[in-house]
């Protein structure tokens, strides 16, 4: 007994003197980053590529990219975190004294993502908790104060796009317009960034116990919605237009470039999270097996994410669908004064041409009030980023029976997804700054809080009217060229400066046996040629595209196109 | 000379007929969608329940213009289509041939206009009078908006466990302190080393006897 409490005490002094923290057991390490990777660009970024590219077509190339550039550009920044045991600004200096550029560089492109990416968390809350009521607020309009008819904003919109827009942004005209902070999306924020601070307060300690809830309660969600969205009216439609193969997109290069991008920032590479996460694993942890399950397991959500997706936009087309066909139906009723059951849904078409050929005068009259309705052209509005999260779903769930349920499961599940990411990112920041004398004194408690309270102060700004046009430059030009670069400047050094075979011995000194020629053969070639042309790609990209541009939302004349964001 | 008080007698009589028709000043258009509204359980639209209607519509005028003496006869009603709308004017009960003004009519209807609807199951939206605008229910409004109150709840709960997990460690501390004293009484010959490293071994003399059979 009094050896136990001795040994106990031993352990205590070693932490308390700062022996790194270590993850319980490796399944919390595997669900640590499945955790970050999966996160809401597996939902809303890539059932868009697959729409875009072919449907089933576009695994093709996604998988390719997978095996040639995912998995070992996977590999190699867990082999460095495990081997170096410090986080991304230490492991390269340790590397190269001239390299710890590479980390810090990291850290700050973490930073940026920290700023932005927690006021979609905020978002998630804001509908979370609005879910909670009797009739969903992005049901029907608003009525305006005069009693006669539903705001005209909303009117000429719709009223899911109004709640967004005016409701939970209260979005300006252009990003210079600015006002006030929104104090509803304020304190969604605070309540993003306690929570996230909560969550890793105590660094690998606490994070470890939480994965298992957030990497795991996403699934079930999905797995849910899966079945309620394959009963749902139409969904086939969905499924069955997003599955059939288009081929001749495998010959457009865009499509190739696009599933090499989407698998590049999908694993969350360059940011310096994965280098923190196995920084705290023990030396001779087997990282291979794991970085080819996360990496797995990363593109089969994505693939099973679609899925579910799919069938909510056929669910969705076919519901506006049958509404344009319906408001063409009493149309023509009202119009030619027939009997309410003359004219069903199936014969409207019919009718139209009939009366078209018998009446062709009064036609003529309310042809211009008639609509076109097509279930294809409903069905190839192909959305993404959170045009598709909040305005596309928040449609398709207030159609569904007991649509508070399915409204607060989907925001639940956006949440997880969110604060999974959110894990990665803080650690990512805190990991290397603990790696500094000055910051190795501070107690884990405070460095974290002061972090937390840094990103949520200055993130405050992208809950103004025109932050969500800040959150867009953020999204879209704030971290990936600088990525592309990071972790080409990755491959490159491990695979010449710090070299190969110095590598291979490393690696063999940890797992117990050297990597297959696969993996040295996508280092050393693969990888950085793809990168390269990537690379290439979004320069020449860049300068065509003359000066960046982002789309605006015009109160007055309300037209579509807030859409393109990406993640 | 006969002839010519017949023509006179058919001319007045088409002339009173003429108040009814499509697009009269002081009338208004009826569209009822009983099909829409009630699917299975919709009833047939026929003579009784136009009478309904003009009984319901000459209670809305009685309702609103108090003294007057609103009759079924006053409600004129004509142009009837399968779709089930019509035309209506209103005659003033104390001057047949005079028209009650439009005005007065909408008044009067949208003071009733629950009512009316009531008596055929029917909502603002399937019994529209064409020209008059129903007027919306006003919005609720409660003191405290129903998503401030799961905010709170979540924000309590997170303050809550933030408080426990910095506050824990303390307390743990404090009770290892406590603890740490009573063992110090009752071990002997313990020198509690405060190096750097804690691996490098301390000759213990109380484990001296122990060290043969465990491994350290």
């Amino acid at each position: 007994l009094f050896n136990e409490k001795k040994n106990k005490r031993l352990q205590e002094a070693d932490m308390d003197k700062g022996a790194r923290p270590n993850w319980d057991n490796p399944m919390q390490f595997v669900l640590a980053c499945v955790s970050y990777a999966v996160g809401l660009g597996n939902v809303w970024r890539f059932p868009y590529l697959c729409q875009l590219h072919g449907g089933g077509g576009f695994l093709i190339p996604y998988l390719i990219m997978l095996f040639l550039e995912g998995v070992p550009l996977f590999y190699l920044e867990l082999a460095i975190g495990q081997k170096m045991s410090l986080g991304s600004i230490g492991a390269w200096t340790a590397i190269s004294p001239y390299l710890g550029g590479v980390g810090l560089a990291s850290v700050v492109t973490s930073l940026y993502l920290c700023l932005y990416y927690n006021i979609i968390n905020a978002w998630s809350f804001w509908y979370l908790f609005h879910s909670f009521q009797s009739v969903l607020p992005w049901a029907d309009c608003p009525i305006n104060s005069n009693r006669t008819g539903p705001i005209e904003e909303c009117e000429r919109a719709t009223p899911t796009q109004y709640f967004f827009y005016r409701e939970t942004l209260d979005i300006s005209s252009s990003i210079e317009v600015n006002g006030g902070i929104h104090t509803g999306q304020a304190l969604c924020l605070v309540l993003a960034w306690l929570i996230t601070y909560l969550f890793i307060v105590r660094g690998v300690k606490s994070t470890g116990k939480v994965v298992y809830f957030t990497a795991t309660f996403p699934y079930v969600v999905l797995f849910i919605y899966l079945i309620r969205g394959m009963t749902l009216h139409g969904a086939i439609n969905g499924v069955k237009y997003m599955f059939t193969p288009k081929m001749e997109q495998l010959a457009n290069p865009t499509t190739w470039i696009n599933a090499a991008t989407q698998i590049f920032f999908s694993l969350g590479l360059g940011f310096g999270s994965l280098i923190a996460f196995a920084s705290y694993n023990q030396y001779n942890n087997n990282f291979e097996r794991q970085a080819i399950i996360v990496s797995l397991i990363n593109s089969g959500t994505s693939i099973f994410a679609s899925i579910v997706t799919f069938a909510i936009y056929g669910f969705k087309a076919t519901v506006n669908y049958e509404n344009c066909l319906e408001r063409t139906r009493l149309l023509l009723l009202n119009a030619f004064s027939l009997a309410e059951d003359s004219i069903t849904m199936d014969t409207v078409f019919d009718w139209i041409e009939k009366l078209n050929t018998t009446y062709p005068q009064q036609f003529a009259e309310i042809a211009d009030k008639l609509e076109n309705c097509d279930l294809e052209s409903e069905l190839d509005t192909a959305v993404e980023g959170t045009g598709l999260a909040f305005i596309v779903y928040s449609e398709a769930i207030m159609n569904m029976p007991l649509s508070q349920l399915w409204s607060v499961l989907y925001f639940i599940m956006l949440l997880l997804l969110g604060m999974g990411s959110m894990l990665g990112n803080v650690t990512a920041i805190v990991t290397p700054l603990r790696d500094f004398k000055i910051t190795s004194r501070m107690s884990n408690e405070l460095l974290n809080g002061l972090v937390c309270l840094f990103c949520l102060l200055l993130g405050l700004g992208f809950t103004t009217p025109s932050g969500n046009y800040w959150f867009t430059m953020f999204n879209d030009y704030g971290a990936t060229f600088s990525l592309l670069f990071i972790v080409l400047i990755e491959v490159i050094t491990v695979s010449y400066i710090y070299g190969i075979k110095r590598f291979e011995k490393d690696i063999e000194d940890m797992l117990g046996h050297r990597p297959n020629w696969y993996w040295k053969i996508m280092w050393s070639v693969t990888s950085p040629v793809l990168l390269i042309a990537l690379f290439i790609f979004y320069i020449i990209n860049y300068i065509k595209g003359g000066t960046p541009t982002y789309q605006a939302w015009n109160k007055e004349l309300v037209s579509y196109g807030f859409f393109l964001l990406h993640y | 000379m006969l002839e010519k008080i017949l023509i006179l007698l058919c001319l007045s009589s088409a002339l009173a007929e003429q108040p009814c028709k499509p697009d009269a000043s002081d009338g208004y258009k009826v569209r009822l969608s009983i099909k829409t509204a009630l699917g299975d359980e919709a009833y047939v639209w026929n003579e009784n329940e136009m009478f309904l209607f003009r009984a319901t519509l000459a209670f809305a005028m009685r309702s609103h213009l108090n003294g007057q003496e609103f009759d079924v006869s006053n409600i004129i009603v004509c142009d009837e289509t399968p779709r089930v709308t019509f035309w209506f004017v209103v005659t003033s009960p104390l001057n047949t041939s005079g028209l009650v003004d439009k005005g007065v009519v909408e008044e009067a209807i949208r003071m009733s206009r629950n009512r009316i609807n009531s008596a055929f199951l029917l909502t603002d939206k399937t019994l529209e009078f064409i020209g008059i605008t129903p007027t919306l229910t006003a919005p609720v409004n409660p003191d405290t908006p129903p998503w401030l109150i799961v905010f709170g709840v979540v924000m309590g709960a997170v303050g809550a466990g933030i408080i426990v997990v910095l506050v824990s460690p303390l307390v743990l501390k404090k009770r290892k302190k406590n603890e740490e004293t009573d063992e110090d009484e009752e071990e002997t010959g313990v020198k509690a080393v405060e190096n750097g490293s804690t691996r490098e071994g301390v000759y213990n003399m109380s484990f001296s006897d122990d060290e043969r059979l465990t491994q350290m």
